[in-house]
C-alpha cells in the first residue's frame, strides 16, 4: 500500500519550508559575515601639529594612512604635554570625520530655523558677505557689523580684532575662557595676563578649585607636573585641592580639602593668618617687594589697617574654621605644610572668581604666593612673555573707519575690573535696543543659544539681527537659525597658530596645519576675512595684506626666527640641553636662513623658549609703585565705582551662605575632563562613557545619600533640578563625595542634535559686580521626581 | 472514524480497545490545541528570526548578564528530560512491578523534551552558522563540548530505548491493520512476537535499561560542570553535579506526574492510571523533595559560612536582596508546597500530585534562573557595576515557542503510539503475577520438613 | 622566553580616560547607541573603575584602569569549545573573530569580566569609517572581544625589526593606552626581560595582582597608591 494523496502533500510541504528557511539563513549571514575596513594598509605618515578643542593647545602626532586621519596621539616633542594626551584630544578624529558635518556653504532658502538650505559655491558665499560688509561701510554704519568669537587661539584672535577695528567697528565681542585670572593679576602686579605656574618645579601645589586634571587652562601641564618621579615626597609633587565637592581633580590630589561653597578666600586668609602669627612667611620678599602689607597713615593722619593687621584682625582660625566647615588643626597643618616645602604654590582656580565676592577672593588667594616670596621664583607664579611674534601691520584707518570706531560700543561696561561673560551683556543689549543696532553678527566657534545661561534672550536678539552668519563647521543650535553658513575647515585641515596657555610660565608657539586632505568646497574662516579685507580695500587690505593664513603665520614666525633665542621643539634630551645653554648665556642658531627654519617648524611642531629669567624684577611686579600691590588701589577705586562700601580681606569668603526653604540645595555646575563644551556631542566615544559615572550619554546631577533619600528618587533615577530661573532633567547619581546641602551637575553632556541639560539655565544671574563674571554657584535649586 | 476501522478494534482485546483507541479517533478539543500550539510555535520561529537577522541585542542580555533565558530553560528542559529513562530504567531494573503501565509516556517525555532543550544553547549563539565549529575546531576542555557529546548519546540511547520496548506494540497495530500500514510496516521491522524474538527483546531492553542510567547522570552531571567550571561566585562549587542530577530527577517526576494526570483526563485511562501509582511516585516526589532541600541547604550553608565576599555578595543578593522574590518562590515551589502535600496520603492523590508537581515544575525553572542570573550580575569584582536583566520578548516568545513546540509534538506522538505498552500490560497480567508470588516465596524463609520418619 | 606584559602605577593615574578612549580609536571600538550603552552593551577594553571611600569631605578615591590581564592561566580560553580565544606562545591572549561562535562562556569565565559582546553588527557611518584603523579587523556581530595588548602593534614592530636586521626594542612595542596615559601610568613591556622597565616595576613592593588567589596569573601588574 503506498501512502495516501495527504500524507504525500504533509512531507513535500516540510521538505520545502526547511528549503526555504535554509536559504533565508543564508542571506541573513551573508551580510555581516567579515566586514573589513575596505582598504589595505595603504602609505602611512605620522605628522606633528596641534590640537585646538580645548585652551590646552597639546601637541599632537597625527596618523594618517592615504590622506586619512586614523588616530591621533600626543607629541612628545612639545614641551607641555611631553607626549601625553587627554581623551578629547583622542576623539579629534570623531569631530573631523562626524556625519554631521558641514562641508559646503549654505545660504537660508526657507524661514529662519526652518532648515531649508540651498548649497553654493565658496566663492559666491564670500562674494554675499562681502557686499553686505560693502553696503554697511558705504552707509557709513560699519558699527553695525558685530561678531562674537568664542575660542579664537592664537593669531585668529589678532586677526579678528585687526579686520574688525580696520573695518571701523568696536563690536567684537570676545568671549573664551576669561576667568578673571588676568584682572587680579593686573590689579596686584600690573600685568595683566592670568599667572603661570611653574609646575613642574614645585613641590607642594595648592589648588583652589581649579580643575587642574579636568577643565583647567592645560590639565595635560597639570598632568606632565603629576607624573613627575623625581622630586617630592612621594616621587611627586604633593597636589592639594580645595573644593566644594570630591572633583576629580580633588580625588587624585594627595590631600583634598572638602569647603562651603564660596569659602575659598577665607581658608586662604586662614593660612595667611598662621604664616603671619608664626612668622612663617618670606620677610625679606615682603620688605622689599610688596606694598599695603603694614598699616599705614593717611595725609589726614589718619592710621589704615594693612594686609597684617585686617588678617591678624578677622581671619583667626576659629573663624575660618567656621566659615570654611575645616577643623583649625587641619587649617594650620595645611599652612605649616605650605611654609614647610621648598617650592609651594597657591593655584587659582577660575571658579573662585565666579563667585558675587570672586574679585575679592581672588586677591586673597594670591596672596599666599605673594608671602610667601613665590613670585618670579622656580616652581611659583611666574608670568611667562608671549612669543615673539612679528606683529600685525599698524592700521591706517579712514574716515568711515574712524568715525565707526569713534560710535560708542553696542557692549554695556561689565565692572570696572573685567569684562565677564560679553556675549550674555551683547544678547541683552540688542534683544533691548529697537531697531538692533547690529544689522550683521559673525558667529565664530560661538553657539550661544545652546552654551548662554539665557537662551531664550539670545533667541530675542538673533530674531533683531537682520543678517547673521555662522562660521560653524557644524549645524549647532544657533548656526541652524543663521541665514549663511561658511563653515570652517576642522584644526586638521587648516593653518593656526596654538601659543600655550599662560597657565605656562614659557612662550610655546605651537602650529597646527592641514594634515588630511582638505575639502574643496570649503575654506577656513582665517582665509574668508583674508578675502573678504583684500576684497573690501583699503584699509582692511592694508590691515591684513596676506593671501592666506599660512603666508600670514610665516610672516610672523620671522619674529621667532630673529629673536636670537628659543629652539624649535625637540625632545626631552634637546629642551634640557637647550635650556641649560641660555642659563649660561649662550644661544647658537640652528638654521641659517628663515626658509629651513620655517620648514622645520611646521615638521616639529612648533617653537618654544624655555628659559625664563627669575632676576628680572619686571617679573614681579610692573604697578606704578613698581611693588606688589596687597591692596590694589585699583581696587579700591573699583568699589567706590560701584558703590560698595567694602574692603579687601576683612569679610571676604565669611558670609555664611544664605538659604531659602523652598530651594534648599545650593547647585555646583562644573565641567569634567570628558566634557569638551560645544564639541561632547561629536565625540561618541566619550559621550558613551564618561569614565566613573556609569552614566552614558545624559546629563547627571550628583547627590548626597541622604538628600537623595529627602527626594525619594533612588540612584539612576530621573529629576528635576528646579531653580527660580527654570529647570532641566537629569539622571541621580549618589555621590558620597558631597556635601548634603549642596548638588553638583556637570555642564550639559550635548547629544549631537544639539539637546541635553545646561545648569547654566538655572543660574541665577549674579554677577561680581566688579568683573561681571556670572556667578556659577549661588543658585539654589530643589529636586523633583521625574 | 471509518466503520472497518471500527470493526477492526472492535475485534481486539479490551486493553486494545482503550489504548488504540487514539491512534485512530480525534476529538475536537484534540485540534484546537493542537492549532492553538502551532500559532504559539510560528510566532516563536520568527522571534527567532528576527534574532538571527538583528543579533542577540533583540535579547534582554547584556554584559556581565551574557546568559539568560535560554541557558536557564536549557538545565530546565534537559532537567526533565531525566523523567522518563532514568526513572522507567530505575524502575525496570528495580522490577517494580507498578512501573508498567507509566514507563510508555515517561520515556516519551524524554526522547522529546531532549530535543528541545538541546536546541537552547544553540538558539544562545551568536553565530548559529558557524555551529559545526564546534566539530570542526573541537577544543576537548571545553565543558560545553563535554556536554555536545553527552547530550548526544544520551538522545541516542534514550531514543532507542522508547523504540526497542515499543515494537511489540508496533508489530500489534500493524497486524490490526487499523492505521497507515505501510508505515508500521517499515517500524515494527518483521517483530512477530516469537518466544525467541521476545526473549532476545527481553534481553536487550535488560541490557539498555542498566546502560542509560550511567548516560542520563553523566548528562546533567556536565550541565552542573558548565556553571562549576567556571570561578563565578556560587557557581564554582563541587556540589553543582549531584545537585543538577538530583534535581532533574526531581523536575522529571513532577513532569510525569502532571503529564499522567493530563493523558488520564483526555484519553480516560483511569483503568490503566491508577490512584496507586500517583501514590507511589507521590512517594519518590516527597524523597526528592527532602533531598532538594538537603542539597540546597547543604550549598548556601557552605556558601554563607565560608563567607567570602565574592560569593556573599551573590548569596545576599538571592536570599534578600534583588533576587528575594524568585529564592522564596523557588524555595516554597521546591519543598514546602510539595512536602506538605506529599507527606499526607490524604493528599497524594491525583490532584494533590497534579499541584504539587506544578509546584516543583515552577519551582525547579525558578532555581535554574536563581542560579543563572544573580551570579552573572554580581561579577567578582566589586567595582564591576552591577548590571540588571529584562528578557525581551524575543526571549520570552521563544521560550513559550519551544513549550508549544512539546506539547504538540507530543500530542502528535499519541497519534501514532499507544501511550501504555499494551504487551507490557498483558505480559504482566499473563506472567509477573506468577513471577512475583514466586519472587516473593524466594525472599522468605523455606518452609521447614517436620522431623522424625514416617511410620507404615 | 618572552612574556608581555602591563604594569599599571595607581600612584599616578588621575583616572583621565585617555587610555580607554585611545584603545577605543586604535581597535576600531564601535560606539552603540544611548540606550544600548544604558544596556550595559557599551565597550570599552580599557575601562577606568573608580573606588571611592569615605564621607564628604574625608574622601579618597582609586582608579583602577582595566584591561585584559593577560592571565598566564587563562580560565577564559579552557571553556571555549572552538578554540576561538587562545593564549600565544609570548602569553597574550588572543581572539579568533571568524571562528567565535559567541556562545559567551569565556566571558562568564574570565573573572575579570573584561569581556565584550558584540549584540549587534556594528555601526559606521561612510564618514566615521574613514578613521577605522587598517591594522585591526572591525568585529561581525556575534562574537566575542577583548584587549589583545594590540597584538597588531607587536607584528608590526616584529616587520620593523627584521627590515632593519635588528633586535626588537622595548620601546618598539607599546600599545596604544601606554602611549596615550599622560602621566605614564601604564608601563608595557617583557616581563622576563631584565632589561625592561616592567621586569623590576613587578618586583617592587607596591606591586599586586588582581585577584592572584586565583591564580589565573594575570600578566597586568598593579602599583599600589603610596598614600
Ligand atoms: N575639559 C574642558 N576643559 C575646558 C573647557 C571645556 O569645555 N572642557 N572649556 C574651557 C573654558 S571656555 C573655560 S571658561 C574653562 C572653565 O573652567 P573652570 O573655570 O575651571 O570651570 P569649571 O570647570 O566649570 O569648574 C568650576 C569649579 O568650580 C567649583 N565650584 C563650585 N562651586 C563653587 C563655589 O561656590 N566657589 C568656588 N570658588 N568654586 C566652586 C566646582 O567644584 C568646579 O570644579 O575651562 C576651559 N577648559
Ligand atoms: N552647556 C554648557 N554651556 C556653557 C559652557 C559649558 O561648558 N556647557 N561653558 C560656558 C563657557 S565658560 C563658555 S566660554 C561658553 C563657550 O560656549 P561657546 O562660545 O558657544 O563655545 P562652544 O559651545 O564650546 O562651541 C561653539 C561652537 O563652535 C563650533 N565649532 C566646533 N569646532 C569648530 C571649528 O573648528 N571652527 C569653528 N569656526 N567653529 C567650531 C561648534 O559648532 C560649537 O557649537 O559657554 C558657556 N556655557
Ligand atoms: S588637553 Fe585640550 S588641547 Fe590638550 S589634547 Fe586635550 S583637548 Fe587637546
Ligand atoms: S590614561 Fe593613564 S592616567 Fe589616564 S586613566 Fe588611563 S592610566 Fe590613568
Ligand atoms: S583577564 Fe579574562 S579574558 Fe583576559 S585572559 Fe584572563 S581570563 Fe581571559
Ligand atoms: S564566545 Fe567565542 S571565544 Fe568565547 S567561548 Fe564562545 S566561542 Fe569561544
Ligand atoms: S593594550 Fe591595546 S587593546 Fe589592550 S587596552 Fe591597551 S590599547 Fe586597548
Ligand atoms: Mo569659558
Amino acid at each position: 500500500m503506498k501512502p495516501n494523496r495527504r500524507e504525500f502533500l504533509w512531507t513535500i510541504g516540510a521538505a520545502a519550508t526547511t528549503v526555504g528557511l535554509g536559504w533565508q539563513a543564508r542571506a541573513v549571514f551573508a551580510d555581516n559575515d567579515f566586514a573589513d575596513p575596505g582598504w589595505a594598509p595603504g602609505i602611512e605618515e605620522h605628522i606633528n601639529s596641534a590640537c585646538l578643542i580645548c585652551p590646552g593647545r597639546c601637541g599632537i602626532r597625527g596618523r594618517v594612512v592615504d590622506g586619512r586621519l586614523v588616530s591621533i596621539a600626543g607629541s612628545s616633542l612639545h614641551p607641555v604635554n611631553q607626549g601625553g594626551i587627554c581623551p578629547r584630544g583622542i576623539g579629534g578624529v570623531q569631530v573631523l570625520y562626524h556625519p554631521d558635518r558641514v562641508r559646503v556653504p549654505m545660504v537660508r532658502t526657507g524661514a529662519r530655523g526652518s532648515g531649508e538650505w540651498r548649497e553654493i559655491a565658496i566663492d559666491e558665499a564670500i562674494a554675499q558677505l562681502g557686499d553686505r560688509l560693502t553696503t554697511l561701510r558705504a552707509e557709513g554704519r560699519p558699527q553695525a557689523l558685530a561678531a562674537l568669537t568664542g575660542y579664537a587661539a592664537g593669531t585668529m584672535d589678532d586677526v579678528w580684532r585687526q579686520f574688525l577695528s580696520a573695518f571701523g567697528s568696536p563690536n567684537l565681542v570676545r568671549d573664551a575662557y576669561d576667568d578673571g585670572t588676568a584682572a587680579v593679576m593686573h590689579a596686584m602686579h600690573g600685568i595683566s595676563q592670568p599667572p603661570g605656574y611653574d609646575l613642574e618645579r614645585a613641590d607642594f601645589i595648592l589648588s583652589f578649585g581649579a580643575p587642574l586634571f579636568e577643565a583647567w587652562w592645560s590639565p595635560l601641564q597639570a598632568f606632565a607636573a603629576y607624573a613627575h618621579r623625581e622630586v617630592g615626597r612621594n616621587g611627586q609633587p604633593r597636589f592639594i585641592q580645595v573644593d566644594t565637592r570630591f572633583s576629580r581633580t580633588a580625588a587624585r590630589a594627595h590631600d583634598w580639602y572638602g569647603i562651603r561653597p564660596g569659602s575659598h578666600a577665607a581658608l586662604a586668609l586662614g593660612i595667611a593668618y598662621v604664616l603671619i602669627r608664626d612668622e612663617l612667611y618670606d620677610t625679606t620678599f615682603v620688605d622689599n617687594n610688596v606694598a599695603g602689607f603694614d598699616d599705614t597713615i593717611d595725609r589726614q593722619g589718619r592710621r589704615r589697617p594693612g594686609y597684617r593687621s585686617r588678617i591678624m584682625r578677622h581671619y583667626r582660625t576659629e573663624d575660618v574654621s567656621a566659615a570654611t566647615g575645616v577643623p583649625v588643626a587641619r587649617v594650620t597643618a595645611l599652612a605649616r605644610a605650605f611654609a614647610d616645602s621648598a617650592a609651594p604654590v597657591a593655584v587659582l582656580g577660575s571658579d573662585v572668581l565666579h563667585d558675587p565676592d570672586g574679585m575679592l577672593a581672588g586677591l586673597a588667594v594670591h596672596s599666599l604666593n605673594v608671602l610667601m616670596g613665590r613670585i618670579n621664583r622656580p616652581g611659583g607664579v611666574v608670568f611667562g612673555d608671549p612669543p615673539p611674534l612679528a606683529s600685525l601691520p599698524r592700521i591706517a584707518p579712514d574716515p568711515t573707519t574712524r568715525a565707526g570706531l569713534a560710535s560708542d560700543a553696542v557692549l554695556p561696561a561689565a565692572g570696572p575690573m573685567g569684562n565677564g561673560d560679553p556675549a550674555m551683556r551683547l544678547a541683552n543689549a540688542v534683544a533691548a535696543a529697537d531697531p538692533s543696532p547690529i544689522d550683521t553678527l559673525l558667529l565664530y566657534y560661538a553657539n550661544p543659544l545652546a552654551s548662554s545661561a539665557r537662551p531664550d534672550t539670545w533667541q530675542r536678539a538673533l530674531e533683531r539681527i537682520p543678517f547673521v552668519v555662522s562660521f560653524s563647521p557644524f549645524l549647532d543650535d544657533t548656526t541652524a537659525q543663521a541665514d549663511l553658513i561658511i563653515p570652517d575647515l576642522l584644526p586638521y585641515e587648516r593653518w593656526q597658530d596654538a601659543p600655550s596657555p599662560s597657565s605656562y610660565p614659557h612662550p610655546v608657539w605651537a602650529l597646527a596645519h592641514p594634515i588630511v586632505e582638505v575639502p574643496p568646497t570649503t575654506r577656513q574662516t582665517g582665509d574668508v576675512l583674508l578675502t573678504l579685507s583684500s576684497m573690501l580695500g583699503d584699509p582692511m587690505a592694508g590691515a591684513l595684506p596676506y593671501e592666506d593664513f599660512e603666508s600670514l603665520l610665516r610672516a610672523r614666525a620671522e619674529g621667532l626666527f630673529r629673536a636670537q633665542r628659543g629652539t624649535l621643539f625637540g625632545d626631552a634630551f634637546e629642551r634640557a640641553h637647550h635650556r641649560a645653554m641660555e642659563e649660561r648665556g649662550w644661544w647658537l642658531p640652528e638654521h641659517g636662513e628663515f626658509r629651513s627654519f620655517w620648514n622645520d617648524l611646521v615638521t616639529r611642531g612648533g617653537w618654544t623658549d624655555l628659559f625664563h629669567d627669575e632676576t628680572d624684577p619686571a617679573g614681579v611686579a610692573r604697578t606704578a609703585s613698581r611693588r606688589i600691590e596687597l591692596l590694589p588701589p585699583a581696587a579700591a577705586e573699583a568699589l567706590r565705582t560701584v558703590g560698595l562700601t567694602r574692603e579687601p580681606y576683612t569679610d571676604v569668603g565669611l558670609g555664611a551662605a544664605e538659604h531659602g526653604d523652598e530651594f534648599p540645595l545650593r547647585l555646583i555646575p562644573y565641567r569634567v575632563s570628558t566634557l569638551a563644551s560645544g564639541t561632547l556631542g561629536l565625540q561618541p566615544w566619550i559621550a558613551e562613557q564618561p569614565a566613573l559615572h556609569d552614566v552614558h550619554w545624559v546629563p547627571w546631577v550628583e547627590v548626597a545619600p541622604e538628600t537623595a533619600e529627602h527626594t525619594h528618587v533612588g540612584d539612576g533615577q530621573a529629576v528635576w533640578i528646579v531653580s527660580e530661573q527654570g529647570r532641566f532633567r537629569a539622571r541621580l547619581k549618589i555621590s558620597h563625595g558631597i556635601a548634603h546641602e549642596t548638588v553638583a551637575s556637570p555642564y550639559g553632556p550635548r547629544h549631537p542634535d544639539g539637546t541635553g541639560a545646561n545648569p547654566y539655565t538655572l543660574l541665577d544671574g549674579r554677577v561680581d559686580p566688579l568683573t561681571g563674571l556670572p556667578s556659577w554657584s549661588t543658585t539654589f535649586v530643589r529636586l523633583e521626581p521625574a | 472514524m471509518r466503520p472497518e476501522i471500527r470493526e477492526k478494534l472492535a475485534r481486539m482485546g479490551p486493553d486494545e480497545q482503550v489504548l488504540l483507541r487514539p491512534l485512530v479517533e480525534t476529538s475536537r478539543t484534540y485540534y484546537v490545541m493542537a492549532a492553538l500550539m502551532v500559532v504559539v510555535v510560528l510566532w516563536g520561529l520568527f522571534a527567532y528570526y528576527t534574532q538571527v537577522r538583528f543579533g542577540l541585542g533583540t535579547t534582554g542580555l547584556n554584559r556581565p548578564e551574557y546568559w539568560g533565558i535560554y541557558i536557564i530553560c536549557f538545565v530546565f528542559f534537559i532537567g526533565i528530560s531525566h523523567a522518563g529513562t532514568l526513572i522507567s530504567a530505575i524502575l525496570r531494573v528495580s522490577k517494580a512491578e507498578w512501573r508498567r503501565s507509566i514507563t510508555r509516556s515517561a520515556e516519551l517525555i524524554t526522547v522529546l523534551v531532549i530535543g528541545f532543550g538541546a536546541i537552547q544553547p544553540i538558539i544562545d549563539l551568536g553565530r548559529p552558522d558557524r555551529l559545526f565549529n564546534v566539530i570542526f575546531h573541537a577544543q576537548m576542555r571545553s565543558p560545553l563540548l563535554w556536554d555536545v557529546i553527552s547530550i548526544g548519546t544520551y538522545f541516542a540511547s534514550c531514543t532507542i530505548y522508547l523504540y526497542i520496548p515499543m515494537i511489540p506494540d508496533l508489530a500489534l497495530i500493524r497486524d490490526s491493520g487499523i492505521k497507515m500500514p505501510w508505515l508500521y510496516r517499515i517500524v515494527a521491522v518483521g517483530y512477530r512476537d516469537t518466544p525467541e524474538q521476545r526473549a532476545r527483546l527481553e534481553k536487550i531492553i535488560g541490557v539498555l535499561s542498566i546502560a542509560v542510567i550511567p548516560i542520563a547522570v553523566s548528562v546533567h552531571t556536565i550541565i552542573g560542570w558548565i556553571f562549576a567550571m567556571t570561578l563565578r561566585p556560587m557557581w564554582h562549587s563541587t556540589i553543582f553535579g549531584p545537585y543538577f542530577v538530583m534535581g532533574a530527577i526531581y523536575s522529571g517526576i513532577a513532569a510525569i506526574l502532571v503529564a499522567m494526570v493530563v493523558l488520564r483526563k483526555a484519553f480516560g485511562l483511569e483503568q490503566y492510571f491508577k490512584d496507586i501509582h500517583f501514590d507511589y511516585l507521590g512517594r519518590m516526589l516527597l524523597l526528592f523533595s527532602l533531598l532538594w532541600f538537603y542539597f540546597t541547604f547543604a550549598e548556601y550553608l557552605t556558601a554563607f559560612y565560608g563567607g567570602e565576599p565574592a560569593e556573599m555578595r551573590t548569596f545576599w543578593a538571592k536570599v534578600t536582596g534583588p533576587f528575594a522574590v524568585p529564592f522564596w518562590t523557588m524555595v516554597a515551589g521546591c519543598f514546602f508546597v510539595p512536602f506538605i502535600l506529599m507527606a499526607r496520603a490524604s493528599t497524594r492523590t491525583p490532584k494533590g500530585t497534579l499541584y504539587a508537581g506544578i509546584a516543583v515544575m515552577i519551582g525547579m525553572w525558578l532555581e535554574r534562573y536563581n542560579i543563572v542570573v544573580p551570579t552573572s550580575l554580581n561579577p567578582r569584582w566589586e567595582l564591576e557595576s552591577v548590571g540588571y536583566y529584562l528578557p525581551s520578548w524575543v526571549e520570552m516568545s521563544i521560550m513559550l515557542g519551544a513549550f508549544a513546540g512539546f506539547t504538540l509534538l507530543y500530542m502528535v506522538a499519541t497519534k501514532f503510539i499507544p501511550i501504555v505498552s499494551i504487551w507490557e500490560l498483558k505480559e504482566g497480567r499473563e506472567e509477573s503475577v506468577r513471577e512475583v508470588s514466586e519472587r516473593v516465596a524466594t525472599y522468605l524463609p523455606d518452609t521447614p520438613v517436620p522431623a522424625g520418619g514416617v511410620h507404615g | 622566553m618572552t612574556r608581555w606584559g602591563m604594569v599599571i602605577d595607581l600612584a599616578h593615574c588621575t583616572g583621565c580616560a585617555a587610555c580607554e578612549v585611545a584603545c577605543k580609536s586604535e581597535n576600531n571600538l564601535a560606539t552603540v547607541s544611548p540606550s544600548e550603552a544604558d544596556g550595559g552593551r557599551a565597550m570599552s577594553w580599557m575601562r577606568v573603575m573608580a573606588e571611592v571611600e569615605g564621607e564628604f569631605p574625608n574622601n579618597t578615591m582609586h582608579f583602577y584602569p582595566r584591561p585584559c590581564m593577560h592571565c598566564d592561566n587563562p580560565p577564559c580560553i579552557k571553556v571555549c569549545p572552538v578554540r576561538a580565544t587562545y593564549i600565544d606562545d609570548e602569553g597574550i591572549v588572543g581572539q579568533i573573530y571568524p571562528r567565535c561562535i559567541g556562545c559567551r562562556y569565556c566571558a562568564n569565565a574570565c573573572p575579570y569580566t573584561v569581556k565584550y559582546f558584540n549584540w549587534y553588527d556594528p555601526e559606521w557611518s561612510d564618514s566615521e569609517r574613514e578613521h577605522l584603523n587598517p591594522d585591526v579587523s572591525v568585529r561581525p556581530k556575534g562574537v566575542i572581544e577583548k584587549c589583545t595588548f594590540c597584538h597588531h602593534r607587536l607584528q608590526r614592530a616584529k616587520e620593523q625589526a627584521r627590515v632593519e636586521g635588528r633586535e626588537l626594542r622595548e620601546e618598539d612595542y607599546q600599545p596604544a593606552c601606554a602611549d596615550a596615559c599622560p602621566t605614564k601610568a601604564i608601563i608595557f613591556g617583557d616581563l622576563d626581560n631584565p632589561t625592561h622597565h616592567v621586569a623590576e616595576l613587578k618586583e617592587e613592593s607596591r606591586a599586586m595582582r588582581l585577584m592572584e588567589d586565583l591564580g589565573t596569573q594575570p600578566k597586568v601588574y598593579y602599583l599600589r597608591p603610596r598614600e
